[in-house]
């Protein structure tokens, strides 16, 4: 029912605002390692995993968030806030990366909404096909060649869902001004 | 003599005054017809003048009055074009009248219903609320599998000391045996228990989330729908300018 356009389309909206959102800043080195999902964890991964959904009138996106429970991936998120926990960063980057995603899906489906996030043991995760999706993309993101996590893109659809969506290569724009 | 020659005299000069006189009739005469004749002649031309005047002037009075009758025809006709157009325009205002009350009426109602957001926050707070009680029963479940745990020791120390006590441990130890079997499937049902604690906080987690950025959702139309209202009802309210 999700063509592969739709598909394709989710995981550039997905790598452009992992891209702009995940990292502490966009002109950071970002690499995706796609991975089987449900399934084992990158090891050092926290056991708790932040679920956010986007919800529209034929579909809904649940978007899960497993940050790793390591020193590296602590050091590059406490760099936005000393007294913040990796819990607490981890909750707002996750918001705004569901955010920019909710953001390139707006120009294509005008009614949507977005959940805010909630924590779960990363156990749950083994459950995701009870949500009877049809699209799941599961990708190990390194973040600057240090930070890493585990982002699940999961679809539920109930109805034939094709689009294609443009996304800017923000490596190509970031932080550099064109003049025409 | 003399006095013949005179009346003679007298008598021509009678007679040339006669003459004279009748000359100076004849010719006062001839002016006299002769100014008479330019007078009719002057005459005769300001009366053709005048009538061609008179001729030019009903003309143009004929072509006034029919004028004055088209004009008066065009009057009627537009007086009666103004009373259908203002009768449409009645009618149009009174659409207008209805129109806004319609784009009120929407207006109101979308207002009305952004008030879903309460029920969606309700909904909320009973996923919390839920969620709330799962993690219990995960607390708890997991207090049940530390316990379970520690029978499956006691029981397997248990067995050990039987055995050693021989003969009069046997009895002893098929308990242990027992126990240990009771501990073994607590422990499975346990680990299944926290399956399905997992599997419902996944599933209720996503459905709540899926009702509460649904709710976002119908809001935003909501709102969208009441803007839209509001901007149909202030351009039927502008005044044409």
């Amino acid at each position: 029912m999700i063509s592969q356009a739709a598909k394709d389309s989710f995981e550039r909206i997905f790598f452009q605002a992992a891209r702009t959102r995940l990292t502490t800043d966009p002109a950071h080195a970002c690499e995706f390692v796609p991975a089987v999902s449900p399934g084992p964890a990158q090891p050092g991964v926290s056991d708790e995993v932040l679920v956010l959904t986007i919800a529209s009138i034929h579909f809904r996106i649940v978007l899960s968030l497993q940050f790793g429970d390591d020193e590296a991936t602590r050091d590059y998120y406490a760099s936005q806030g000393a007294d913040r926990t990796l819990r607490e960063a981890a909750m707002e980057i996750g918001n705004l990366c569901c955010g920019a995603i909710n953001q390139q899906l707006v120009e294509h489906f005008p009614d949507l909404g977005m959940s805010t996030p909630y924590a779960l043991s990363s156990d749950c995760l083994g459950y995701l096909d009870e949500l009877k999706p049809e699209y799941i993309a599961a990708y190990d993101v390194t973040l600057e060649y240090a930070a890493r996590l585990r982002a699940t893109l999961c679809v539920c659809a109930s109805a034939p869902l094709d689009f294609t969506a443009q996304v800017a290569d923000v490596h190509e724009s970031a932080g550099e001004l064109e003049l025409f | 003599m003399s006095v013949l020659a005179l009346a003679v005299a007298l008598l021509f000069a009678a007679l040339a005054a006669i003459v004279a006189h009748r000359r100076a009739t004849r010719r006062a005469l001839r002016l006299q017809d002769e100014a008479l004749a330019r007078l009719a002649q002057t005459h005769a031309e300001e009366k053709a003048r005048c009538d061609a005047s008179v001729a030019a002037h009903e003309a143009r009075a004929s072509g006034a009055s029919a004028e004055i009758q088209r004009l008066a025809d065009a009057l009627a006709s537009e007086s009666e074009n103004l009373a259908q157009a203002n009768a449409a325009l009645g009618e149009t205002r009174a659409r207008q009248d209805d129109l806004l009350a319609h784009a009120k009426r929407i207006e109101g109602e979308s207002a009305r219903l952004k008030a879903f957001s309460a029920t969606f926050e309700r909904w909320h707070e009973q996923m919390i609320s839920l969620m709330a009680q799962n993690h219990d029963m995960h607390r708890k479940n997991q207090e049940l599998a530390r316990i379970v745990n520690h029978v499956l020791m006691v029981s397997l120390n248990a067995s050990i000391e039987a055995a050693r006590a021989g003969a009069a441990g046997r009895g002893f130890s098929i308990v242990a045996g027992e126990v240990r079997s009771l501990a073994t499937r607590s422990q499975e049902l346990s680990k299944s228990y926290r399956d399905s604690l997992d599997r419902n906080d996944l599933v209720t987690t996503a459905t709540f989330q899926d009702i509460q950025a649904g709710g976002k959702m119908i809001t935003a139309a909501l709102a969208s729908v009441e803007a839209l209202a509001r901007q149909f009802q202030s351009k039927l309210e502008r005044k044409p300018t």
